[in-house]
């Protein structure tokens, strides 16, 4: 198979996207771009008129007519209908103009495609803890839209003869409109040639995120999420790397352009503070987050914690318990622990289990993995006990004709 | 970045892995598959005899690439579509495929004590982490005679991220703290219905040979 060469076509395309941006961004130590000095380019009801941003256009089309059909999205209507409100609020004047799709896949990202549609992961809806760290994100993808980063980097691209880039970028998005391998959102988005024409530089970054900070606190919401936003990443990659006795790489992530996070992080927190108006109220509208996310909360954390990441899992766990515990934060912390399974881990997952079933909304999952594990200890019958109340309350489990001969 | 030992993983991973999107699964020489024919042959390490109803195509192992000697994968019509694997004595603290201690997302390790639903969720980990499936079901769970033991029946249904609906079927045991499975998965659509047939016999043909 071709994994070496896989390898170095994605080295190559970094590479080729770093150099575009390394260029622009050479020797020059850039300031902290102004929420206020940030205006959007584009109006309601923007379309292209330039004969190369038209062609561009079209070819978005036809990758969003293929990104619509794809299986991968989560179509849950409300849910959808809830993000697309975000994006009415916070979208600027492109508001009503902007489309939004959820994919289910569990990283963190999103990506805004030059003719205003957003791939949102679903993997970022379990990383966010409010709805203005989601906003957040939401607004510093309409920050792209609303700035046309899109047809400014494809022309910058153009005038450097960056052939490689522009080459990797038109297979990709010729690949996309010709149907092939095209619903494979994770390639197009996160490794593929697409998204190399989103590797905005430094100075589109930061206008992305003074633009979303502006946005942000025009809503209502505390600008300073974004900074948080930022915080929770860092955090989570740092942990997941500790884990696995290696240093952080930024690859992959939405904001893994910018070659220094902590700085980005530092503008963001000043940003968000210049754009704070005092005495005026904000709200990060948690409530209503959590409410909209409840029905895929417990998949979001299942797609995440089964792929044995657990320095990220435990990070992102702990995280989303700082706003409280419950039986299903406390459940999937042991299974964290039990897919871990280093010496030891057996006995803390065992325990871990015992906890989550003591709160009153531990799920069907939390007694079935109770009942194994007292059973594994040698307790018979409270492990009948445990994997009974399971039964009962999942009595048409797919498993179900195994735990009955377990506890018979 | 290492393989699986089920090469059925390999759709999703080559794409994950970012490689062309161009002609995926193409290119590989001939001497990538051996025909198994249709008599007693042994599979993994030699410890399990099996006979297929017709000709499967034996995948070569890559020499410290997925080289796990307990594992052995066979495909009817390409791994994109259909794929059978064997897992053969696999000891305590043994991986089933290949991985850097430094991948973030790691396949669990396999150990002795493991019940039936921890050997399905190390499968199901399997194909999170190196399958690219984003959506992993269990359609069943059942106890099932493998090898004249105690063993279990695992029914699945996957999506992987090149948007297919993959569907499979796991019989194993532990035997004296090893893994015994044999493993079906093909695309759901045709290719499942058209060689559970043949992994129904070729489990029934089973024999450990030692």
């Amino acid at each position: 198979m071709c994994f070496r060469c896989c390898e170095l076509n994605r080295r190559s395309l970094l590479i080729g996207g770093g150099a575009a941006a390394a260029s622009l961004a050479t020797g020059v130590a850039q300031a902290r771009i102004r929420p206020a000095d940030m205006h959007p380019l584009i109006g309601p009801g923007f379309r292209p008129t330039d004969r190369d941003e038209i062609g561009l256009w079209q070819q978005m089309d036809r990758v969003e007519e293929e990104v619509a059909g794809s299986n991968l999205l989560i179509k849950d209507p409300e849910l959808i209908r809830y993000l697309q409100q975000r994006i009415g609020e916070v979208g600027g004047p492109a508001a009503k103009d902007m489309r939004i799709y959820l994919a289910r896949i569990p990283d963190f990202n999103a990506v805004m495609f030059p003719s205003g549609f957003s791939v949102i992961f679903s993997g970022l809806l379990l990383r966010m803890r409010n709805e203005a760290q989601l906003s957040g994100v939401i607004a510093h993808e309409s920050g792209h839209f609303l700035r046309r980063h899109m047809i400014r980097m494809w022309r910058d691209m153009r005038r450097k003869s960056d052939i490689f880039a522009i080459g990797a970028m038109v297979a990709g998005v010729a690949g996309a409109g010709a149907g092939v391998n095209t619903g494979d959102i994770t390639q197009l988005a996160q490794l593929g040639t697409i998204l190399s024409l989103f590797r905005y530089n430094r100075v589109m970054e930061a206008e992305a995120d003074a633009m979303g900070v502006r946005l942000l606190a025009e809503n209502g919401y505390p600008p300073i999420e974004m900074a948080n936003t930022w915080e929770q990443l860092i955090g989570e990659q740092d942990a997941s790397a500790r884990h696995r006795r290696k240093r952080r790489d930024r690859g992959y992530s939405l904001f893994s352009t910018h070659p220094a996070p902590g700085a980005r992080m530092a503008d963001l927190k000043v940003s968000a503070a210049e754009a704070t108006v005092p005495g005026r109220a904000y709200d990060n509208r948690r409530g209503r987050y959590l409410q909209a996310i409840s029905p895929i909360r417990k998949t979001l954390l299942d797609d995440q914690v089964k792929l044995n990441d657990p320095g990220a899992s435990q990070y992102l766990i702990e995280t989303l318990a700082r706003d409280g515990w419950n039986g299903l934060l406390r459940f999937y912390e042991a299974e964290v622990w039990r897919l871990r399974n280093r010496s030891g881990d057996d006995v803390r997952a065992a325990q871990g289990y015992a906890i989550a079933v003591a709160y009153a909304d531990a799920p069907p999952e939390a007694w079935r993995w109770h009942g194994l594990s007292l059973m594994k200890a040698g307790r018979q019958a409270e492990a009948r006990a445990a994997l009974s109340r399971y039964l009962s309350m999942q009595p048409n489990a797919a498993d179900a004709p195994f735990i009955r001969q377990m506890i018979s | 970045m290492t393989r699986t030992p089920k090469l059925i993983l390999a759709a999703a991973a080559l794409a994950l892995s970012g490689c062309s999107s161009l002609g995926a699964g193409e290119g590989l020489g001939s001497s990538y598959y051996s025909l198994v024919r249709v008599r007693s042959v042994q599979v993994g390490d030699g410890s399990l005899a099996v006979t297929s109803p017709r000709p499967w195509n034996r995948t070569r192992k890559l020499f410290l690439f997925d080289d796990v000697r307990w594992v052995e994968d066979w495909t009817l019509n390409g791994p994109l579509l259909d794929g059978m694997s064997f897992v053969t004595g696999l000891p305590s603290g043994k991986y089933l495929i290949r991985q850097r201690r430094t991948e973030d997302r790691q396949v669990p390790k396999f150990r002795s004590d493991m019940s039936a639903p921890e050997i399905v969720a190390m499968l199901e980990s399997l194909y999170r982490v190196r399958g690219g499936s984003v959506d992993f079901r269990t359609t069943s769970l059942q106890p099932r005679r493998f090898l004249g033991v105690n063993g279990f029946q695992f029914d699945f249904e996957h999506l992987d991220t090149d948007e297919l609906w993959r569907r499979g079927r796991a019989v194993g045991a532990v035997i004296d703290g090893e893994l015994y499975l044999i493993l079906f998965d093909a695309a759901r659509s045709h290719y499942y219905g058209a060689a559970i047939g043949d992994f129904e016999a070729i489990v029934s043909s089973a024999r450990k040979r030692r």
